[in-house]
């Protein structure tokens, strides 16, 4: 194993964890911004399994291997598992909240769908107080 | 009790997390039969029985020392945890029931506001209290992101009950920052077990201790406090939270603004002292990073309050304001600041709970939230204004009650270690929020301020919340919080902070006299908040000279501020990820 392959997993999630987060930044529609953010979640994946990943080893099923054989980290795989399962919550919310957005406002570019600018504050108003004063 | 007494101390720790889960489940199997206000009774008896059993752990755990227990009998073998575990401090204990107290009133405010919907509001809600309880109690890193991310799900899922179009923007930006926040603490624990091997907080405690100036362990450190920090509204990762509290709906609202925002520092507060606390590194740069940014938090949510006239967004930045003055606890290092952190956490949630039940009584009866539109509409429901004004005033510091005796203790701390610029930032954050929180009670209330400053142009939209609920079912909450509040005795909450708090913070040496706050500093924030809610409502009255300089002070960076408050998810992120290359670089500095 060289320094390079042993480096290379976590490059490669720092560089998932930075794309998926210019994804999010730059969207301008939710099921892609849903998408970037399931990029930025590999990046864990990738992490997770490089941290526990043992050269030279087998998958940590004991079932045709005598006990005591050298086995990758089955901690850090019930993490993604378990990760995996938040990771499908997560979009499954995110994917409904998109299609009620749809419904309701016919569009899913953030820009035009920020919270409470709807309705300006000159018609809430409804001539109760006298203008601001400059 | 003597039923209570009852149960051994073997079988208590996960009873507060696994009952509310079981009857979520038993709400679901009979949705379709329970009919009227049975999962209203349901719910709340449930967070009843949960508080009163984190009363009883609590009890227990003050006389016998934290009881632990292992999840299917797998204790540590050897010294290593194999399984994972429950730890339950007194002082865990003790928040954990405050919690389940305002869960309960939460449910009886709510009463009769959900019956449509066939016990969901209910079931989301338990699923909420079981998740923040597990979070307080657990001594495994993951099992505390598990319950991180259950928390945030049904968070999601709450904020955007009311499936109108701003309900749902808030609720995806909340979701898509609070994800990202999950992503990085999944990373970070990754981080940290890539160099422990172990996710007990004790086993972390000694591999942290030696490798004390292990970048890996710092980076770990960074983005589990980032994403802590993103749960707890610090600037600059306070913006999902006015977005997302402004919407939900208010019932919803008191368990945010009074428990899940101060979880995040409990937590953050927990692991700094229980894992983190080997590395002078870590601590270093944390204290430094806490005070600057809790500081800016605490002036910078005051002054946004101030600027707006949606009750609950109001009450909103006035939260992301309090949060900051909690984390100074953390950053100053010291019992008595962990201490104060913890009796503020439950004073602010206390307080901060009965306002926004005020907004939602507002909502309820007056079919607006709208501070301006409701100008002089406050007339037949004036308790509600008294417990405003009440609430109000203990924002701003009135020495009575919890939140005082929690704020008496920051600062006590503040002033001991020096930190002066700190101090002033508490004065000013109290001040502040207390004085928009003023200011709206007198205009809705006495139809007080027909001329309105900056806030007339702040965002706002017409809401209204179901109408035929009796006044005095959301009253009975409202008051009972604020009764709490006031009623908590001075003398237990110090001997609690003496004995209970080494034990949460894993402390060897104790410190038996805590320091003590400077008793004038609390009326002069009270008198701020007088001062300020007085200008803004006297504009009318007020000579135009005074009032040009006052808007010429608040014109530029004000503005500013307003426009950062974009709502757009993108500029959001950005900040994130400005904030977590500022913690990054003060612990590559240090």
């Amino acid at each position: 194993m060289t320094p390079i392959m042993s480096a290379l997993p976590f490059c490669v999630a720092a560089w998932l964890f930075a794309i998926g987060l210019y994804g999010i930044v730059t969207s301008r529609n939710y099921i892609h911004l849903v998408g970037c953010l399931g990029v930025c979640q590999s990046a864990t994946y990738v992490l997770l399994l490089a941290v526990g990943y043992r050269w030279d080893s087998v998958a940590p099923i004991f079932y045709d291997h005598p006990p005591g054989t050298p086995a990758v980290d089955p901690v850090v795989q019930a993490l993604v598992l378990t990760d995996i399962v938040v990771g499908a919550t997560l979009t499954a919310l995110l994917l409904v909240m998109a299609i009620q957005v749809q419904k309701r406002r016919g569009t899913l570019d953030p820009e035009e769908l920020a919270p409470m600018k709807e309705q300006q504050a000159a018609d809430a108003c409804k001539g109760r107080v006298a203008e601001p004063q400059r | 009790m003597s039923l209570l007494d009852a149960i051994p101390s073997g079988v208590l720790p996960p009873l507060p997390v696994a009952i509310p889960l079981a009857v979520c489940a038993l709400i679901l199997m009979l949705s379709k039969r329970l009919h009227g206000h049975m999962p209203d009774i349901l719910a709340t008896l449930t967070a009843l029985v949960a508080s009163a059993l984190c009363m009883l752990i609590a009890t227990r755990a003050a006389e016998s020392g934290p009881l632990i227990y292992w999840f299917g009998g797998w204790t540590p073998r050897d010294g290593h945890a194999v399984g994972i575990g429950f730890q339950i401090d007194a002082a865990s204990a003790w928040i954990a029931a405050f919690i389940g107290l305002l869960y309960a009133a939460a449910f009886v405010f709510a009463w009769g506001y959900f019956t449509n919907v066939h016990g969901h509001f209910q079931v989301l809600m338990l699923l909420f209290l079981a998740a923040m309880t597990g979070f307080c109690f657990t001594r495994d890193l993951f099992n505390l992101f598990v319950w991180f991310e259950v928390m945030s799900v049904a968070a999601f899922a709450l904020t955007a009950y009311r499936l109108e179009g701003s309900a749902l923007s808030g609720a995806l930006n909340f979701t898509v920052t609070n994800s990202l926040a999950g992503f990085m603490m999944l990373g970070g624990i990754g981080l940290i077990y890539a160099r422990a091997g172990t996710l007990d907080y004790e086993g972390l405690r000694l591999a942290v201790a030696a490798n004390a100036r292990d970048p890996v362990v710092a980076a770990a450190f960074c983005l589990i406090a980032v994403a802590l920090m993103i749960k707890a509204a610090m600037v600059p990762f306070q913006f999902w939270l006015a977005d997302a509290h402004a919407v939900a709906p208010s019932p919803v609202s008191v368990i945010f603004s009074g428990a899940m925002v101060s979880l995040g520092l409990f937590g953050l507060a927990k692991l700094t002292w229980v894992v983190f606390s080997g590395s002078d590194r870590i601590l270093a740069a944390l204290s430094d990073a806490m005070i600057g940014l809790g500081s800016l938090t605490a002036i910078l949510g005051g002054v946004m309050a101030l600027r707006q006239r949606h009750l609950k967004r109001m009450l909103a930045f006035s939260t992301i304001s309090h949060a900051g003055i909690m984390i100074l606890g953390i950053g100053v290092l010291s019992q008595a600041g962990a201490g104060g952190l913890l009796v503020y956490l439950v004073g602010h949630g206390l307080v901060k709970g009965a306002l926004f039940m005020v907004a939602g009584i507002l909502l309820a009866t007056r079919a607006s939230i709208d501070e301006i539109g409701l100008r002089g509409l406050g007339r037949g429901i004036e308790p509600a204004g008294i417990a405003m004004a009440l609430g109000g005033l203990l924002l701003a510091g009135l020495p009575v009650g919890l939140l005082d005796q929690g704020t008496h203790l920051m600062q006590g701390a503040l002033d001991e270690r020096g930190h002066r610029v700190a101090l002033i930032a508490t004065v000013l954050g109290c001040g502040l929020t207390g004085a928009a929180v003023l200011r709206g009670a007198a205009r809705i209330f006495l139809g007080w301020g027909s001329v309105a400053g900056d806030e007339a142009r702040a965002p706002s939209e017409d809401e209204q919340e179901k109408a035929d609920r009796p006044l005095w079912l959301m009253l009975a909450p409202c008051l009972f919080l604020l009764a709490l509040d006031l009623a908590a005795p001075a003398g237990p909450v110090e001997d609690l902070v003496r004995n209970a708090v080494p034990n949460f913070l894993h402390m060897s040496e104790p410190q038996t006299a805590l320091p003590h706050g400077i008793a004038w500093l609390p009326w002069l924030s009270v008198a701020m908040a007088f001062a300020i809610a007085g200008y803004d409502l006297s504009r009318g009255h007020l000579p135009k000279v005074l009032l040009k300089l006052g808007s010429g002070v608040q014109a530029g960076p004000f503005r500013l501020l307003d426009a950062a408050h974009s709502g757009l998810i993108g500029d959001y992120v950005t900040w994130i990820v400005v904030g977590l290359a500022l913690l990054a670089g003060r612990l590559a500095l240090a």
